[in-house]
C-alpha cells in the first residue's frame, strides 16, 4: 500500500491545483466549505462535479446539471470493469470501497505499474486511491474557504478558466477524424438551444444527445461500406 | 446551503457511485455488448456540449480566449496549463479592451 501512496504523490499535486479552482468556484456559487468537503468525498469525482456545480451556477436546474454531470462520469463502468482482476481477491465491502475512491489518476497509474510488474494489485490502488480521494478533498474544501472570503473572480478569468479546462479535455478526448461531424452537430445543437432559450444544463444534453445520434448514423454507415 | 444545493450533492454522489457499481457488476458485459460505442462517445460529446454552453451568447473576448485556450491544448494536451493560460488570456483581453478605449 505505502508504495501506491508514494507512487501517486506528484499526480496528486496536480489535482491538488485543480481541486483548489473548483473550490473557489463553488464557493463564489453559494456552496460553503463543508458541503464541498461532502461533495468531494461523497462524490469523488474531479470533473463530474466541476461539470455540474457550473451547470447549477448558471441554471440552478438541478437534474440537468446532476445529469450532465452524470454522464461525464459513465466512463467509469470501463475503469472499474477493466479492474475486475486487481479486485477478484477483496470482500464486497473492500470492492466497494476501492471503486469510490478509484479516480483517473490512480487507475491509471495502477495499470501502468502493473503492465511493468504484474504483482502491483489491489493494495496498491487502495493506497494511491486514498491519497486522491484525500487530496481531493482537502484541496476542494481549502479552495471554497479561500473563496468565501474573495470578491467576484470571475472577472479576473476564473469562470473562463473552467471553460479551458473543458477544452483541454476534449482535447484528450479526441480520437480522430471520426469525432469530427458528432462533435460539430454536438457543438451547434447545443449553441442552437441555448439561443432558442433553453437552460443550458438541459441545452448540453440536447446537444450531446444529437452528437450521440449522427455518431450512431456514422457508425452504421461504416458498418455498411465495410 | 438551499435544498437545490443538498439535492445536487446527493443525486451526484448516488449517481456516480451507482455507475461505479454498474461498472463492477456489469461492466464486461456492457463493454462487449453492442452499444460499447455509447460508452466511448457520450463523455466527449458532452463535453464539446459544455464548451458550446459556456460560450454561447458571450462576447467576442471570451471566444478569442476560447480560440487561445484550444491553441494551448492542442499543443500541450495538458489541462491545468490550459487553465491557467485560459484564464489569464480571457482577464488580459477582457481588461485590454477598456485600456484600448481609453487611449483611443
Amino acid at each position: 500500500m505505502k508504495h501506491g501512496v508514494f507512487a501517486i504523490l506528484p499526480l496528486a499535486s496536480g489535482a491538488a491545483v485543480y481541486g483548489f479552482a473548483f473550490g473557489l468556484l463553488a464557493a463564489q456559487v453559494g456552496f460553503p466549505w463543508w458541503g464541498i468537503s461532502l461533495m468531494s468525498g461523497l462524490v469523488h469525482a474531479g470533473s463530474s462535479q466541476i461539470v455540474a456545480v457550473e451547470q447549477f451556477a448558471g441554471s440552478s436546474a438541478v437534474l440537468g446539471a446532476a445529469f450532465a454531470g452524470a454522464a461525464l462520469n459513465l466512463r467509469y463502468i470501463g475503469i472499474v470493469a477493466s479492474l475486475s482482476d486487481i479486485l477478484s481477491g477483496l470482500s464486497l465491502r473492500m470492492k466497494l470501497v476501492a471503486i469510490h475512491i478509484t479516480g483517473d489518476e490512480n487507475w491509471a497509474l495502477t495499470m501502468a505499474e502493473r503492465a511493468k510488474t504484474p504483482r502491483v494489485g489491489a493494495e496498491f490502488l487502495l493506497g494511491s486511491g486514498i491519497v486522491m480521494i484525500s487530496v481531493w478533498t482537502v484541496s476542494t474544501t481549502l479552495g471554497a474557504v479561500a473563496g468565501a472570503s474573495l470578491p467576484d473572480l470571475d472577472r479576473f478569468g476564473l469562470g473562463f478558466a473552467f471553460t479551458a479546462a473543458f477544452i483541454a479535455m476534449a482535447r484528450g478526448m479526441w480520437r480522430g477524424a471520426q469525432n469530427l461531424l458528432p462533435w460539430a452537430v454536438s457543438l451547434a445543437g447545443t449553441l442552437a438551444a441555448v439561443q432558442l432559450g433553453a437552460p443550458k444544463a438541459y441545452a448540453i444534453v440536447a446537444g450531446a444527445c444529437l452528437g450521440l445520434v449522427v455518431s450512431g448514423l456514422v457508425r452504421r454507415k461504416e458498418r455498411v461500406v465495410a | 446551503m438551499t435544498l437545490s444545493h443538498w439535492m445536487l450533492i446527493l443525486l451526484l454522489a448516488i449517481a456516480a457511485f451507482s455507475i461505479r457499481v454498474l461498472g463492477l457488476f456489469a461492466g464486461d458485459a456492457i463493454r462487449t455488448s453492442r452499444f460499447a460505442w455509447v460508452l466511448d462517445d457520450v463523455p466527449g460529446l458532452l463535453v464539446v456540449a459544455l464548451v458550446a454552453s459556456s460560450l454561447a451568447g458571450q462576447s467576442a473576448v471570451t471566444w478569442a480566449a476560447a480560440a487561445v485556450a484550444l491553441g494551448v491544448a492542442y499543443v500541450t494536451n495538458h489541462v491545468i496549463l490550459t487553465m491557467c493560460v485560459g484564464g489569464l488570456a480571457y482577464a488580459g483581453l477582457a481588461s485590454a479592451g477598456p485600456i484600448w478605449a481609453a487611449l483611443h
